[in-house]
């Protein structure tokens, strides 16, 4: 019944409506197994994918006796290998993803999706792994393909709690270095970081050829910064107390709060990362919608 | 500043209610968790400049809206001058209303006064405000005071109408002071209304040094002055000078001496019709003026014979003031100019007989008569116009009827008796005869600007200068000096009295005395005028000067002209026109002074209020806007662009866009 609790946060008709919709990488990855995405690797899967020319050591029953009939040349002829990928949530969970409004945190919400991409991959036969980044990783579990181990996962969704400073940066450079392989990376955090500091790690794992996604989640009130008397900020992430009047500061908050968010649009066109703005009142099943969407090839 | 509601004032300091609220609510802070620490501390550090500058202007709108909200429902009132009142009302309001015939110079568009510009300016003003317990005026017309009920009321007060009078506006303070005084009133507010004519005002006058130690005793009273000193551009006035009727058989005629005055800045020559009416009769004229105006001596007006008096009226077209526009005169017969003579010695009693014997026309009739001292109670009084009284001065029932004489208007001329001096007369006595011992005594001055040595119409002086005196007997009165020897004695003096005149020479004009008979003009011309002078209360006609008391020697007067607004009884005398007492004919008229005064300096007016307080307030003829505005709907505007500015400052920026 605990762990039942704990994986309240999935909700059925979400994963049903998802689950004609598939998790699809932007770029080649290197599995362990047969699956649904493009490898670097020249496989045997039925679609073709090159001729190239014979040399020594090529497998003989791979030559293209017709080519070779009508030309005199040997051909090998390669075909497109499919495979399974790894993914890797990357869940914030530092002391600001608790903010919450009408009742749902932003790590609530975090849960949500994670959880949920978490299953669909699973259901497609994806390694899923989860990397809880507070001000250090306080969790991390490595992409297996097992089905007790999503129930790992999303137990561990369940029951992560928000605390501490954010140390998302730091994590990321370490996630960077630490997957071996190509991964399917997604963010899912608040991202109150320095733009240069997040350009940085989504380069970094951009070099590694992980295929990144990020979820940026805020909340309304974040936005509009709408009070109408003065208040005691405290920091949810342990930081000194602020005492200001909203009516006094608004507009420059709400100017500081513009520039952040054009310099993070700048970030994401230079590194070319899969990147959704979500505001958490946002039903988080049509933003899923969205994103495996946007992530499904194009038929030619 | 003036507020009607002064009052509402005591809620200012609600201003600092904004302020207030915003204090509180800085210590009622909630305490809120919050995760976008960074633009908070971003916001912080640009909020130290502008942003700080923008919630103080924001402060600032509010506290003004408040401020204006409370000005507006306090009714203030425009008019820089009301300033210095403060926010006291008065117990006594006092009007002194300036109703001289020059203050009927018109706005020629608006068809408004001065008088009724003013009167209506201030009875808006007083309306409005709170005028005290008591709203008295003073008219210039009567010197009286009379408690008005409203400020509406002084628009229908008959002591508020036009007159042909001039002011004294000292004689209008000082009894505003009497009344002051008397009442001990508190703070009192004095409106005095004028045109600032110069013999309106009298600024030479001594009076105004006491009018002001006075009125300066005196706490928490106000002086607002509301001058219209801008005279009119161009404005004719006419006068007649002088009336005679004379008759040749069965015809007769008058001669008028007419002068056109002009003023103002005509510099064209111009040429005007003037309209002459004579039982009822009109005929026109057309005169050239130059810049100072014209003049027509002796224009004769053909009438019928058996018409041995009346009245007629000479007339300019309408102009900036038409209460100048018209003059009106009677005639009669001229009178048989008598005089007596009353001297013991017989030839000192012919030099007088023989220079008042010779008319100085042909067509007057003259009668003089010598007789000795102890005949004079048998004196024709009645027709006597002038008498010489060359003896001790009289006493007893002589004395009594002289007085009489004196007071029906009549003249009397002193000359010092040989011998017995006699007693006191008129405030006057003889003294020692006084003899020259070398050289005969000279005249060192006299007055030649009026009464019996003035110069002639031509401007000349009487050859004053000329005459020798060898004996004079010195005279102690307290009347006025017409001429003085070179010893400093008198030789003329005019004694005061309200009508008539008595005066006291102090020579005689045979040579043994002086060289009066022998160089005759003076002493011709002396007495002519002073038998002319005498005579003319025996005339069935007179020429008078608008004044309260100018028809108070008769009860029973008809007003014959002018008909279309006969004045009421109290006022008679006040407007021109010509009234009737059965066979006598009166002329009413403005004084000389009313068409060629100027106005006197503003600086000169504002110095004799120094040390008191007091405002001018300088207002153009015509112009009947309110003196004091009430100015809420200002405020009101400011409150509501104070509001509007504190709405656009706190305003939020533009909402974040949540998606990317």
């Amino acid at each position: 019944m605990a762990l039942q609790l704990k994986r309240d946060y999935l909700n059925q008709k979400v994963l049903e409506r998802l689950s004609t919709l598939e998790l699809h990488a932007r770029l080649p990855m290197i599995g362990s197994v047969s699956g649904k995405h493009r490898s670097p690797i020249r496989g045997s899967s039925l679609e073709f994918a090159e001729y190239r020319k014979y040399v020594p050591g090529d497998d003989t029953r791979r030559l293209d006796w017709r080519a070779y009939a009508r030309n005199d040349r040997y051909y090998i002829k390669e075909f497109e290998a499919d495979t399974n990928l790894r993914l890797c949530l990357i869940v914030d969970t530092s002391g600001s993803m608790g903010f919450a409004q009408n009742g749902m945190s932003k790590l609530d919400y975090a849960r949500r999706i994670g959880g949920t991409l978490a299953y669909i991959a699973a259901l497609q036969g994806d390694a899923v792994g989860l990397y809880c980044s507070g001000t250090e990783f306080h969790r991390e579990i490595p992409p297996k393909r097992s089905a007790t181990h999503l129930s790992t996962v999303l137990d561990e969704l369940g029951t992560v709690e928000p605390s501490g400073e954010t140390g998302l940066a730091e994590s990321l450079h370490e996630i960077a270095e630490r997957v071996p392989q190509r991964a399917m990376v997604v963010i899912i955090s608040d991202l109150f970081i320095d733009p240069e500091v997040v350009r940085n790690c989504f380069e970094h794992l951009r070099f590694r050829k992980h295929d990144v996604a990020v979820f940026h989640l805020i909340e309304q009130n974040e936005l509009d910064f709408e009070f109408d008397r003065p208040m005691r900020f405290v920091d949810m992430e342990g930081g000194e107390p602020v005492l200001a009047d909203p009516t006094i500061i608004g507009v420059q908050y709400r100017r500081a709060l513009e520039d952040y968010l054009e310099s993070m649009n700048e970030v994401i066109r230079s590194t070319e990362i899969d990147y959704h703005r979500v505001c958490i009142h946002e039903d988080f099943g049509d933003v899923l919608a969205k994103f495996l969407l946007g992530r499904t090839p194009k038929k030619v | 500043m003036n507020f009607l509601q002064p009052l509402t004032l005591i809620a200012l300091p609600l201003v600092l209610l904004p302020v207030i609220i915003h204090l509180i609510n800085q210590q009622r802070h909630r305490t809120v968790p919050w995760a976008a620490m960074m633009f908070l501390m971003t916001a912080k550090r640009m909020s130290k400049g502008m942003a700080r500058i923008r919630h103080i202007l924001i402060l600032l709108m509010r506290v003004l809206a408040i401020a204006a909200l409370i000005f507006a429902i306090s009714r203030p009132l425009s008019g820089g001058w009301l300033g210095s009142i403060g926010f006291a009302k008065p117990d006594v309001t006092m009007i002194l209303l300036d109703r001289s015939a020059s203050m009927e110079a018109q706005d020629l568009q608006a068809g408004e006064s001065k008088r009724s510009t003013a009167l209506k300016r201030l009875a808006h003003l007083l309306e409005q405000g709170d005028y005290g317990t008591h709203l008295i005026l003073i008219d210039s017309a009567t010197g009286r005071m009379q408690k008005v009920d409203s400020p509406k009321a002084l628009l229908s007060l008959p002591m508020t109408e036009a007159s042909a009078t001039s002011a004294n506006i000292p004689s209008m303070l000082e009894t505003t002071l009497t009344y002051l005084k008397a009442n001990n009133t508190g703070r009192a507010d004095i409106w005095i209304c004028s045109d600032l004519r110069e013999n309106d005002w009298a600024v030479d006058s001594g009076r105004w040094e006491a009018i002001t130690e006075e009125f300066a005793q005196l706490e928490g009273v106000n002086h607002f002055l509301l001058a219209y000193s801008e005279t009119a551009s161009s404005n004719l006035s006419v006068r007649v000078e002088n009336v005679q009727r004379w008759q040749q058989g069965n015809n007769a005629e008058l001669l008028l001496d007419v002068i056109v005055r002009s003023e103002g800045n005509n510099t064209a020559i111009q040429r005007v019709p003037i309209a002459f009416e004579v039982n009822k009769v009109s005929s026109v004229v057309e005169v050239e003026l130059d810049v100072l105006g014209a003049s027509i001596q002796g224009h004769r007006i053909p009438i019928d014979g058996t018409l041995t008096s009346g009245w007629g009226s000479v007339g300019l077209p309408g102009d900036a003031n038409p209460l100048d526009n018209r003059f009106f005169f009677v005639f009669s017969e001229p009178p048989i100019r008598q005089s007596v003579i009353v001297s013991d010695d017989a030839k000192i009693g012919e030099a007088f007989r023989r220079a008042l014997a010779i008319p100085t026309d042909n067509r007057l009739q003259h009668q003089t008569d010598v007789i000795s001292v102890n005949k004079a109670g048998e004196i024709d009084w009645e027709n006597t116009g002038l008498l010489i009284w060359q003896a001790a001065l009289p006493t007893g029932v002589v004395a009594e009827q002289i007085q009489n004489f004196v007071n029906s208007g009549r003249v009397v001329i002193f000359f010092p008796p040989n011998q017995h001096a006699g007693g006191r007369f008129f405030d006057s006595q003889w003294n020692d005869w006084q003899t020259a011992e070398e050289q005969p005594y000279k005249i060192s001055w006299w007055r030649g600007d009026a009464d019996l040595l003035a110069h002639v119409e031509s401007g000349n002086a009487l050859p004053l200068n000329d005459l020798r005196f060898f004996k004079y007997r010195a005279f102690e009165s307290t009347g006025t000096t017409l001429a003085r020897f070179d010893d400093d004695a008198p030789l003329l003096s005019r004694v005061n009295s309200d009508r008539g005149a008595v005066y006291f020479c102090s020579t005689l004009p045979t040579a043994q005395y002086s060289s009066l008979e022998r160089d005759g003009v003076v002493f011709y011309v002396a007495l002519q005028r002073a038998l002319a002078e005498g005579t003319y209360v025996l005339m069935d006609a007179s020429q008078r000067i608008a004044a309260p008391d100018s028809l108070a020697d008769r009860e029973q007067w008809k007003t014959v002209a002018p008909e279309e607004n006969a004045s009421s009884l109290s006022e008679r005398g006040l407007h021109a026109g010509v009234y009737q007492d059965e066979t006598y004919w009166a002329a009413v008229n403005r004084s000389t002074i009313e068409d060629t005064a100027k106005a006197a300096l503003v600086e000169t007016v504002d110095a004799l209020f120094e040390g008191l307080s007091y405002r001018r307030i300088d207002v153009e003829v015509g112009d009947t806007s309110a003196l004091a505005n009430e100015l809420w709907r200002i405020f009101l505007i400011g409150m509501i662009i104070a509001l509007i500015v504190e709405a656009v400052l706190s305003l939020p920026g533009k909402k974040v866009e949540s998606s990317s």
